[in-house]
């Protein structure tokens, strides 16, 4: 019966295996263990939440891209009416710049006709004053004499100066 | 014989190994075997007990595979009567007698003890492994007997006489070995013997499976181990975050270490024990003493990190005072109920194990038991009792890691209870009951 009697041998054996094993593990085995498998099973966390937020940053950043996307799309369409209406307010006022100057060189014109026929009419006048003055010299010197030579010769330089 | 044995293995081998010719084969071995044995030795009456506890129990040599008489010497040491220390090789404590049968030409090995005599000092020791003494199978020193202790051993013998005499009777302090009385001494035995080599043996295996996987971390750093060293790993995680941390929370680094070798050294232990020959074969966790030292190891653990709150429950429990004041009733149960747990812890390994074991042997015996009823029952016993045995091995095998593990998770339980933060949680309840009352109010 043996069994049931603890062997003094064995219980002294038992403890000095035990107790050297339990120290020698403690100091250079479970520590390493425990923590080589605390921080990979850390590791792998972090693995995984840096996936989950590299993923997540990924699918912001598509929406941020497309954001920006309709933001330079819209810009774009902005500028482009922008610049047809520039283009169309450059061609009116260009319009209207030479409309006035067209205005401008026609009224200057107009006033240059006007003094042109004012002289004119003032030559003629004088002209006419002179011609007059010729005629009147003529009538007197040739047909002084009679009334109706007189009255003909100067219904014939009205003819004339008419024709003129 | 043999050459008809062997051609019906032959025959299995040609019939492509079926299960049927398999078994029939092993029938055939069976129907042959113990009619050979019996044709061959004179019939001996079966000890099943002796047997089983040969087995169970411890050896100062260690079986070598399949030869059943023959030794691997181990170192006996022992401390004489006068206090000498004496250290020899097992194998001279025991010597194998060869006696050859005329008839059949075959020998019979025997294993019997013999007598190591030392000089020193000009004093002459003597040793022996005791069979027919109350120390049995243990060493002991030996001294021839003085007239008194003479006529003692004889006023003994005398007593008994009427009884069978065949067998020599066993005195209180004395040894019977070779026809003569001696006087014994049980000397201070710490020899390594085979239960002390298995141990060896184990602690090694467990160094070299964790200082492999230390290693493999020096080596690989954060990469997972494959394989065995992977099967490994998953058992310390399983065993350190589903058990330790679970239950000692942050407390649990601290009392990890012991817990975890506890826990693969009873496993290796287990396992190394269901092993039949040579590094096996050890029936160490189904031995009280290796057992009872797991068992004292948690005590003591359990009880220097017992905090106040712990040591308070065993001396001043929160019972009615008549309880604990004039009688200490609840002390007594308390202090009582400290040695209960590392007791029961000792004795469900060691009986599981023990169990186990036992009741492999007994299965395998049975094929010897029946083989007295004639050749088929003993056929059909051991196609039965091998099958049954397996089917008990494999159960072991469970049995060996549920009790490894109910051993650590126990021992942490009781250690969890003995440094519990009891203060803590009691604080936090009050909190809870306070806020409580103010949301009612």
């Amino acid at each position: 019966m043996e069994l049931f009697t603890p062997d003094f041998g064995l219980v002294f054996w038992m403890f000095v295996a035990f107790i050297l094993l339990f120290l020698a593990l403690a100091k250079w085995g479970w520590p390493v263990i425990i923590k080589m498998m605390d921080s990979r099973a850390t590791t792998i966390d972090q693995g995984v939440e840096d996936a989950r937020q590299a993923k997540e940053q990924l699918d912001h950043a598509r929406e941020e891209a497309q954001k920006y996307v309709l933001d330079a799309q819209a810009r774009q369409q902005e500028m482009l009416r922008e610049a047809a209406k520039m283009k169309s307010d450059i061609i009116e006022a260009a319009r209207t710049e030479a409309q006035r100057a067209a205005q401008k060189e026609m009224d200057s014109a107009k006033i240059a006709i006007e003094q042109a026929r004012k002289e004119a009419e003032l030559q003629f006048r004088n002209e006419v004053g002179k011609f007059s003055i010729e005629i009147a010299e003529k009538m007197l010197r040739t047909k002084m004499s009679n009334d109706s030579a007189q009255t003909a010769l100067v219904n014939k330089l009205l003819d004339e100066i008419e024709k003129n | 014989m043999f050459k008809r044995i062997n051609k019906s293995l032959t025959g299995a081998n040609r019939a492509r190994h079926s299960l049927r010719t398999v078994l029939l084969a092993l029938l055939a071995l069976v129907f042959l075997c113990p009619q050979n044995a019996m044709a061959n030795e004179e019939k001996k009456d079966l000890d099943v007990k002796e047997i089983i506890f040969e087995h169970l129990g411890d050896g100062y040599g260690w079986e070598v595979p399949f030869a059943h008489v023959y030794r691997i010497p181990l170192p006996v040491i022992v401390r004489a009567e006068d206090g000498k220390w004496f250290c020899f090789s097992s194998a001279d404590l025991t010597e194998v007698i060869i006696t050859r049968n005329e008839e059949t030409g075959k020998d019979h090995k025997e294993l019997e003890p013999v007598i190591k005599t030392i000089e020193r000092d000009s004093k002459t020791y003597r040793f022996l492994i005791a069979h027919v003494s109350s120390h049995k199978d243990k060493v002991v020193q030996i001294f021839d007997l003085t007239p008194e202790e003479e006529k003692t051993v004889s006023t003994e013998l005398a007593k008994a006489s009427g009884n069978d005499s065949n067998s020599p009777r066993i005195i209180d302090g004395y040894v019977y070995y070779d026809g003569k009385y001696y006087r014994e001494y049980r000397p201070l035995d710490i020899s390594i013997t085979k239960n002390v080599a298995a141990l060896f043996i184990a602690s090694f295996l467990v160094t070299l499976l964790v200082m492999c996987l230390v290693r493999f971390y020096r080596k690989n750093g954060f990469k997972a181990p494959r394989k065995g060293m992977g099967f490994f790993e998953m058992l310390v995680g399983f065993v350190y975050y589903d058990t330790i941390k679970a239950t000692l929370g942050a407390k649990a680094p601290k009392f990890a270490p012991y817990l975890l070798t506890a826990f693969f050294f009873i496993l290796i232990m287990n396992l190394i024990g269901l092993v039949v020959i040579f590094p096996g074969g050890a029936n160490l966790t189904g031995n009280i003493a290796v057992t009872l030292v797991l068992a004292i190891c948690t005590f003591v653990v359990t009880n220097i990190n017992g905090n106040k709150h712990y040591w308070k429950e065993i001396f001043w429990p929160d019972v009615p005072l008549f309880l604990k004041f004039p009688l200490p009733i609840m002390q007594v149960i308390e202090v009582f109920g400290m040695f209960t747990k590392p007791a029961a812890l000792c004795v469900r390994l060691f009986a599981n194990m023990m169990g186990g074991h036992m009741i492999v042997i007994t299965l395998t015996l049975l094929i010897f038991i029946f083989a007295a009823f004639g050749a088929a029952v003993a056929g059909a016993a051991t196609v039965v009792s091998v099958l049954f045995s397996i089917f008990m091995l494999l159960l072991d095998v469970l049995v060996s890691f549920i009790q490894a593990y109910v051993f650590t998770m126990l021992s942490t339980i009781f250690i969890s209870m003995s440094v519990a933060d009891h203060e803590a949680h009691e604080a936090k309840a009050h909190d809870k009951v306070d806020q409580q009352v103010k949301t009612e109010n």
